[in-house]
C-alpha cells in the first residue's frame, strides 16, 4: 500500500465495522469509538490518540472495551456523550461515555431487546439513524422501529414495511424517514400517519441491488443521496418527482457516505473496493440544478472526485473531524489521515 | 525376486520416513475404548465420536460416550500475530500486482517489498517483546518470548535471503552487505565498544573485554572503530602498535565504482596481505600476542579464526570477517566454501536449525532452505511469503527427480495451504481468499468450496461474500443465501435472493411456497416486491404467474375490472399455473363473471369453460357447477354484445 506521510496505519486485530470520532467542543477530537464485526467476540472500543514510546506521532490506543453479542452494524450519536449501537442479534443499545474521563468503561444506558425478529427469533438490526433523540431502526425482518432515546420506549413500529430486508434508513424530517431495501426499493414513511403504507416509493435502479446507505444534504435536506451495493451513488431532489441523477460510481458497493461536518460541499464516500473518495459537491449540485437534475453525459466523468486512500480490502467505515479522518476496514487496520483540507 | 524385495524395502523406508513426520496425540482419559469414527468439519477441524458397528446389548456404558472436537492450534491467530497476517497480506497483494507487469524495474520493487516484509516482522518482534514484558503470567510470557525468537530467526534468514537473491547488488560483490547482515543480527561487544569510544580514555586496555572488543570490531569489518580503539591503548605510540595500525589503515577496500577492476584489486590486496605476512614473520610482534592475533586475522589465517571461535556463540559471527580477509571479492554464489570453512571452525555449536538453513542459503540450495523453514512453527507464514517472493524474483528453481520444473507447484501449494489455513478463522476469510485467488487455477476452485461453507449469520455477510466472490469471478458462490428465508416465511426476501442468484430453481421454490401459502388462506405476500421486480419475474414461469397474479389483485382492488379480467384470462390461457393453483385461478373468475357490467367477452368465457372441462378433476362438485352457471349467464349477456362491438 502506498502510504504518504499524512496517513498512519495501526493494525488492531479486529475487523472494524463502524468508526466514529467523539467530537469535542472547541478542540480537535482525540477519542473515537469502533465497533467490530464478523469475529468470534465483537466489541465496542474507545480509543485515544496518544504518543507511544516517545514517538512524535500519535497512535491510537484502546482504553475501554464493551463486549456485545453478534456483529455491530451501526453506531450513531443521539446526544453528545451517548451513542446508539445496533447489533446483528436484533438489539439496540444506548451507551454512555463519561464526558471528562474517557477511560472509564462505557455505561449501558438502555437496551431494547428483540427489536427485530422473524417468527419470534431475533434477526439482525441492519442500520439505524438518529435525529435529536429519536432513533429509527431497520432490520432484516422488514420492520421499521422509531425509538425515543430519552424515554427509552418504542414510539412507533411499522410492521412489514417491506417484504425484503431493509438495509438503510435516514431521517428526512422529524416525521419522515426514508428506507432502502435489499433490492434498491426506497420508501418514504410519514410517521404521523397510522397506516403502514409508504407515502412515496421509488427504485434505485433496475439492477435489483441493495441500497447500502442513505444520507441527506446537511443544509438542503430535500436532497437525498443513496449508495448502492453496485457502487453507484445517486441523488434525488425530493421536491420534484424525477429520476435520480447518478453520479460517478465506485467499482463495488458503497459502504458509507458522509458530508464533512464543517463543509457541506465536501462529500466523502468509501467502498467495498477499498477506496475513500472525496467529492466536491458544489460542482455536482450546481450541475444538477442547472440541467434539471440531469448531469450531461460529457460532464459525468469529470465529477470532481479525489482518492484519499486506497486499500486492497474493503473499507467499512470512516469519520471526519476537522482535518482528521479515521478510516477502518477489512484489513483490520485503522488509517488515520491528518491535515485533510476541507 | 531381488527386485521385488528391493522395492518393498524402499516402500518401507518411505513409510518410515512419513511416519516420522506424523505426530501422535493421545486422547484424554482413554475416552474411547472400542470403536470410534471421525468426521471432518470445516478447515483443519474434525470430530471424533464413538461408533459401534454392532448394536450394543447392554445399555449400561453409554455414560462415557463423548464427542471430541479436535482442532489445530493456530499460532498466527493470537491477536499480535493477526497483525502480521493482515499487514503482510497487503505486501503480498502488492507483490502480486508488481509481478503482473513485466517491467525492468521490478527487481527494485521486489527489494522494496522484501524490506517491507522485514519491517513488518521487526515490528511484530517488538510487539511480542513488549507484550512479554507486560505479561505477568510466566507461562504466557515464556511462550511470547519463544514466538519472538521464532520471528527473530525469520528476520535473520529473510535478510540474508534478500542479500543473496533479491537485492540488486552491483557487480555481485556481496561482502559489504554480508558484513551489514552480521553486524545487524550477530552484534558482539557493541556496547563495550560504544562505551570505550565514548569515554576516550587512554589506558582502556584495563577494561577486561578490551581485546575481545577490538577483535570483534575487526571481524565485523569495522576497521576504523578498531583503529580508534587501538589508539586508546596506553602503548599506542609504540612501534608495534603503529605497525598494526598502519596495516589496518592501508587495508584496500574493494568498491565497484572505485575505478579499478577486480583483477587489479586482487593484486593490490595480495600485495597488502604479503606485507602483513612479512610483518608477522619478522617476529617484531612476538611479545604482543593480541597484536599478533590481529595480524593473523588480517592475513586470513584459518588457525587464528579457530582460536577465537570459542568466544562466539556461533560461526555466523565470524562469517563476515572470514570472507573479508580471505576473499573480499567473493560473489554471491561463491560463499559456500566460506560457509563450510566457518562452520568447520566450531563443531560444537553447529547443529542448530538456523545453522542448517543458513548453510543451505549460502550454498544456494533454496530447495533445502524452503524444506527447513517449513519446519518452523509459524504455521507456514514464512515459507509461504519467502517462497512467493523468490518465485516472483525468478530466483527459485526446483526440480523433481525427473528434472521437471516444480517451482510453480511448490509456490502454489504453499500459498494455497497458507490461504486455506487463514480462511479457517471466522473473521479472516477475506484475507485467506486473496491468497487462494493468487494461484489459479486450483486456488479459485478451493475458494469456491470454502466460501460456500462459511457460516452465514446475516445478510450483510452473505452480501460481502458475494461481493468478494464477484471480485475474483467465482460465480458459483452467488447461490444460497435465500434458502433460509423461505423457511422463515419471508417470501419477499427469498425471492429477492433467488433473483440475485439468477437461480430459476430457487425462484420456482420460493414462488411455489408463496402460491401454496395463498391457497391455504394466507394473504398474498410481497406485493411491493412483485410489482416492482421487473425482469426478475421472467426467470421462472411460476414466479411470473405469481407476479402477474399479484398484479391482478392490484387491478381488481383498484376496481379496474376490465384490465383485471384480461390479465386473468391471459394467465388461464397461458397454462403456466401449477395444478394446485387452478382452482383458485378459476374461482377468481366468478366475481368478474357475476359483475353488473359484463367484463368477460364471450370468447373469454369459452376459454374459461374449456379450462374447466379440461381440468374437471381439479374443480368438482358445487364449485364447478357454480362456475358453469356463472359462465352460462355471462354468455347469455355477452354473445350478442360481442357482435355489436365488432
Amino acid at each position: 500500500m502506498a502510504q504518504d506521510g499524512n496517513v498512519k496505519v495501526t493494525f488492531v486485530s479486529q475487523k472494524i465495522k463502524k468508526i466514529r470520532w467523539i467530537p469535542e467542543d472547541y478542540a480537535e477530537a482525540q477519542c473515537f469509538f469502533t465497533g467490530s464485526w464478523d469475529d468470534e467476540v465483537n466489541n465496542i472500543k474507545v480509543w485515544i490518540l496518544d504518543y507511544i514510546n516517545d514517538n512524535e506521532v500519535k497512535y491510537p490506543k484502546d482504553v475501554s472495551t464493551f463486549i456485545v453479542e453478534g456483529n455491530v452494524t451501526e453506531i450513531q450519536f443521539t446526544s453528545k456523550n451517548v451513542i446508539a449501537v445496533s447489533t446483528s442479534d436484533g438489539k439496540v443499545r444506548l451507551l454512555q461515555i463519561s464526558e471528562y474521563e474517557r477511560k472509564t468503561p462505557l455505561k449501558e444506558a438502555f437496551i431494547w431487546n428483540n427489536l427485530h425478529k422473524i417468527a419470534g427469533r431475533a434477526c439482525p438490526c441492519t442500520s439505524l439513524a438518529t435525529m435529536e433523540g429519536d432513533i429509527a431502526t431497520v432490520g432484516e425482518d422488514g420492520n421499521v422501529n422509531i425509538l425515543n432515546s430519552r424515554r427509552g420506549d418504542i414510539t412507533r413500529t411499522i410492521t412489514e414495511a417491506d417484504s425484503c430486508s431493509l438495509h438503510s434508513v435516514c431521517f428526512i424530517k422529524h416525521n419522515e424517514v426514508i428506507t432502502g431495501n435489499l433490492r434498491g426499493h426506497m420508501k418514504i414513511w410519514d410517521l404521523r400517519s397510522s397506516d403502514n403504507k409508504p407515502t412515496n416509493s421509488f427504485l434505485f435502479g433496475g439492477d435489483q441491488l441493495a441500497t447500502t446507505c442513505i444520507i441527506n444534504h446537511p443544509t438542503q435536506p430535500y436532497y437525498i443521496l443513496a449508495g448502492s451495493e453496485s457502487g453507484a451513488i445517486a441523488m434525488w431532489d425530493l421536491r420534484v418527482n424525477t429520476f435520480p441523477s447518478t453520479l460517478k460510481s465506485h467499482p463495488s458497493g458503497v459502504t458509507e457516505m458522509k458530508f464533512h461536518p464543517e463543509n457541506p460541499n465536501k462529500l466523502l464516500t468509501s467502498s467495498l473496493s477499498g477506496e475513500l473518495w472525496e467529492w466536491n459537491m458544489e460542482a455536482v449540485m450546481k450541475n444538477t440544478k442547472t440541467t434539471e437534475n440531469w448531469i450531461a453525459l460529457q460532464d459525468k466523468n469529470t465529477t470532481p472526485t479525489n482518492t484519499l486512500l486506497e486499500s486492497f480490502k474493503p473499507l467499512n467505515s470512516f469519520d471526519c473531524n476537522k482535518g482528521n479522518i479515521l478510516v477502518a476496514g477489512e484489513n483490520e487496520a485503522i488509517h488515520f489521515i491528518k491535515n485533510f483540507k476541507y | 525376486m531381488n527386485i521385488s524385495g528391493f522395492s518393498s524395502n524402499g516402500l518401507m523406508e518411505k513409510h518410515l520416513k512419513r511416519s516420522d513426520r506424523a505426530k501422535t496425540f493421545v486422547l484424554p482419559n482413554k475416552c474411547f475404548e472400542k470403536h470410534i469414527a471421525c468426521a471432518w468439519r470445516r478447515g483443519n477441524n474434525f470430530t471424533i465420536y464413538p461408533r459401534s458397528q454392532t448394536v450394543s446389548k447392554n445399555q449400561g456404558n453409554t455414560s462415557d460416550n463423548k464427542i471430541l472436537k479436535v482442532r489445530q492450534e493456530i499460532l498466527l491467530f493470537i491477536p499480535i500475530l493477526r497483525k502480521l497476517i493482515n499487514d503482510s497480506n497487503g505486501v503480498f497483494l502488492s507483490l502480486q500486482k508488481v509481478a503482473e507487469n513485466t517491467n525492468s524495474d521490478n527487481q527494485v520493487e521486489f527489494w522494496k517489498l522484501s524490506r517491507q516484509y522485514r519491517s513488518i516482522v521487526r515490528s511484530i518482534i517488538e510487539n511480542l517483546q513488549e507484550a512479554a514484558e507486560e505479561e505477568s503470567d510466566a507461562l504466557t510470557k515464556n511462550s511470547l518470548n519463544s514466538y519472538a525468537t521464532i520471528f527473530y530467526s525469520i528476520e535473520c534468514i529473510w535478510h540474508l535471503c534478500e542479500i543473496l537473491f533479491i537485492k540488486n547488488i552491483p557487480g555481485d560483490v556481496v561482502l559489504p552487505f554480508l558484513l551489514e547482515w552480521v553486524c545487524c543480527h550477530f552484534p558482539s561487544h557493541d556496547q563495550t565498544a560504544a562505551q570505550l569510544l565514548e569515554a576516550r580514555e587512554r589506558g582502556s586496555e584495563d577494561h577486561p573485554e578490551y581485546w575481545n572488543t577490538v577483535v570483534s570490531l575487526i571481524i565485523q569489518g569495522r576497521i576504523d572503530d578498531a583503529r580508534d580503539l587501538l589508539r586508546l591503548h596506553s602503548d599506542s605510540e609504540s612501534a608495534e602498535f603503529k605497525l598494526v595500525a598502519n596495516s589496518l589503515r592501508t587495508m584496500p577496500v574493494y568498491n565497484i565504482y572505485g575505478g579499478i577492476s577486480s583483477g587489479e584489486f586482487t593484486i593490490v590486496w595480495k600485495h597488502w596481505q604479503a606485507e602483513c605476512r612479512a610483518i608477522l614473520n619478522s617476529q617484531s610482534l612476538s611479545s604482543l600476542p593480541y597484536l599478533q592475533l590481529i595480524m593473523r586475522l588480517l592475513i586470513g589465517d584459518y588457525t587464528a579464526f579457530e582460536s577465537i571461535c570459542s568466544k562466539y556463540p556461533s560461526w555466523f559471527y565470524l562469517l563476515g570477517g572470514y570472507v573479508l580477509f580471505t576473499r573480499p571479492w567473493s560473489r554471491r554464489r561463491e560463499l559456500a566454501d566460506a560457509a563450510a570453512a566457518c562452520a568447520g571452525l566450531g563443531a560444537a555449536h553447529a547443529h542448530s536449525h538456523l545453522n542448517t538453513v543458513i548453510r543451505a542459503l549460502l550454498e544456494g540450495d533454496l530447495h533445502q532452505m524452503i524444506y527447513e523453514i517449513q519446519q518452523m512453527s509459524d504455521n507456514g507464514w514464512f515459507a509461504t511469503h519467502l517462497t512467493d517472493m523468490l518465485y516472483h524474483c525468478g530466483k527459485l528453481q526446483v526440480l523433481d527427480e525427473h528434472q521437471t520444473d516444480m517451482t510453480k507447484r511448490l509456490r502454489d501449494s504453499l500459498v494455497l495451504e497458507y490461504g486455506s489455513l487463514v480462511m479457517e478463522h471466522g473473521a479472516l476469510w477475506c484475507t485467506g481468499l486473496s491468497y487462494l485467488a493468487a494461484c489459479p487455477p486450483e486456488g479459485p476452485r478451493r475458494a469456491e468450496l470454502l466460501l460456500e461453507r462459511l457460516p452465514l449469520d446475516s445478510e450483510e455477510k452473505a452480501m460481502r461474500i458475494i461481493a468478494e466472490a464477484k471480485k475474483y469471478d467465482l460465480l458459483g458462490v452467488a447461490r444460497g443465501g435465500g434458502a433460509r428465508w423461505r423457511g422463515a416465511g419471508r417470501v419477499g426476501a427469498a425471492l429477492a435472493w433467488a433473483g440475485r442468484a439468477r437461480g430459476a430453481g430457487l425462484c420456482a421454490g420460493a414462488a411455489h411456497a408463496a402460491l401454496r401459502g395463498y391457497c391455504a388462506g394466507a394473504p398474498l405476500p410481497a406485493a411491493d416486491m412483485l410489482l416492482s421486480a421487473g425482469p426478475t419475474l421472467l426467470m421462472d414461469d411460476t414466479l411470473l404467474l405469481l407476479g402477474k397474479y399479484s398484479d391482478f389483485h392490484r387491478l381488481y382492488n383498484n376496481k379496474e375490472f376490465k384490465k383485471a379480467a384480461k390479465l386473468l384470462i391471459s394467465l388461464i390461457t397461458s397454462k403456466i399455473a401449477p395444478e394446485y393453483f387452478w382452482e383458485t385461478l378459476l374461482l377468481d373468475t366468478l366475481p368478474l363473471l357475476e359483475s353488473e357490467e359484463p367484463v368477460f367477452s364471450s370468447t373469454e368465457t369459452y376459454e374459461i369453460l374449456l379450462c374447466l372441462e379440461l381440468r374437471a378433476k381439479l374443480l368438482t362438485g358445487e364449485k364447478a357447477d357454480l362456475l358453469r352457471l356463472a359462465c352460462a349467464r355471462n354468455l347469455a349477456r355477452t354473445v350478442l354484445l360481442d357482435g355489436v362491438e365488432e
